[in-house]
């Protein structure tokens, strides 16, 4: 079902003007890799201190308020070069089951994100007095997990889907 | 012995032909070290450049300049250490082929330019670090801030194209 849909997708006008320029592509995979960088780290860095390590004098919702405005920036840049790079090699993206589990880790540590900042980093009050809890330790650990699983699932699209092809 | 002899004598080793995957059950070695340098690149890059925001009165404006290289430099440096170490591997699977490479030679320029810069910033501005802690950094360390930043921006895209051209 899928590789049809990718198929008619690669053979759209702009599918195939992004792949006449050779260029394209390396030069969205670049920028995808310093979205990465930006969102990850913002990411590690919080749950870090969640996690209660670091020696800075920020707590954990200090520094959120900090990272998290550039964490969404970042966001919205690898969403607009992974759809740049999927629409110009949507056959080698799709038959891949790789491609899709990254697509479900990123809906599911995005909303996870964005729920937890909400309740537990973000508001009035919250930004002095942190005690990490058990479940803010569970957050810290599953999240850093999760980005470490889409980085490596963005690899792996590659190596795989040759297999599948 | 000269250069070339050296990258032959290292791709010439078991490792690195476990590396290229070239031994029986080894074909995933390389990605997974690759991935593993990837994530590592990304953080060093990430806390680099939340530096360099900081420096540019970009980011991070509300914490001292000293409290943000305290809390990231540890982060860098880890992540510098790993990064080095799972990219020498990366290196010896095809040394040849990687050190006749222009996109990672430039790479290694570009590092080697990063490297200076930092160098010239702690010795030079950074001493009076005091004076402008926590106001707006002096114009030879936003320079310092922004040429960093070109410069990491620069290493991503050309360690990304050694990835095209090898």
């Amino acid at each position: 079902m899928f590789r049809d849909y990718a198929e008619g997708l690669s053979r759209t006008a702009l599918s195939r003007a992004l792949q006449d320029h050779g260029w394209i592509i390396p030069a969205s995979q670049s920028i995808h890799i310093l979205a990465v960088s930006v969102v990850f780290t913002s990411a590690l860095l919080v749950n870090l201190r969640v996690m209660g390590v670091g020696r800075s004098g920020r707590t954990a919702p200090q520094l959120a308020g900090a990272l998290l405005p550039w964490m969404w920036v970042g966001f919205g840049v690898l969403l607009l070069t992974g759809a740049l790079q999927t629409i110009a090699e949507p056959v080698r993206e799709f038959v891949t089951p790789v491609y899709w589990a990254k697509m479900i880790l990123i809906s599911f540590v995005v909303s996870l994100t964005a729920g937890y900042s909400r309740a537990r980093l973000m508001g009035e009050g919250r930004s002095t007095r942190f005690v990490p809890r058990t479940l803010d330790i569970g957050f810290a650990l599953l999240s850093t997990v999760i980005w470490v699983a889409i980085i490596a699932c963005g690899r792996f699209i590659g190596y795989t889907s040759p297999l599948y092809v | 012995m000269n250069l070339s002899a050296v990258w032959e004598t290292l791709q010439s080793w078991t490792l690195a032909a476990a590396i290229r995957g070239d031994l029986a059950g080894t074909e995933w070695i390389f990605p997974i070290i690759e991935t593993c340098h990837v994530i590592a690149v990304s953080v060093m890059v990430g806390s680099i450049a939340m530096v360099d925001a900081r420096l540019l009165g970009i980011g991070c404006r509300s914490t001292a300049v000293r409290g943000v290289t305290t809390e990231l430099l540890p982060v860098t440096w880890t992540a510098w250490g790993c990064a080095a170490l799972l990219g020498s591997l990366l290196f010896i699977s095809k040394a040849k082929v990687y050190a006749g490479n222009f996109d990672f030679r430039m790479k290694f320029v570009l590092m080697g330019l990063a490297g200076l810069n930092m160098v010239v910033f702690h010795r030079g501005v950074f001493r009076d670090v005091a004076r402008w802690d926590t106001g707006e950094p002096p114009p030879a360390a936003r320079i310092a801030g922004a040429l960093s930043l070109a410069f990491w921006i620069g290493v991503v895209f050309f360690g990304r194209w050694t990835g095209f051209t090898t």
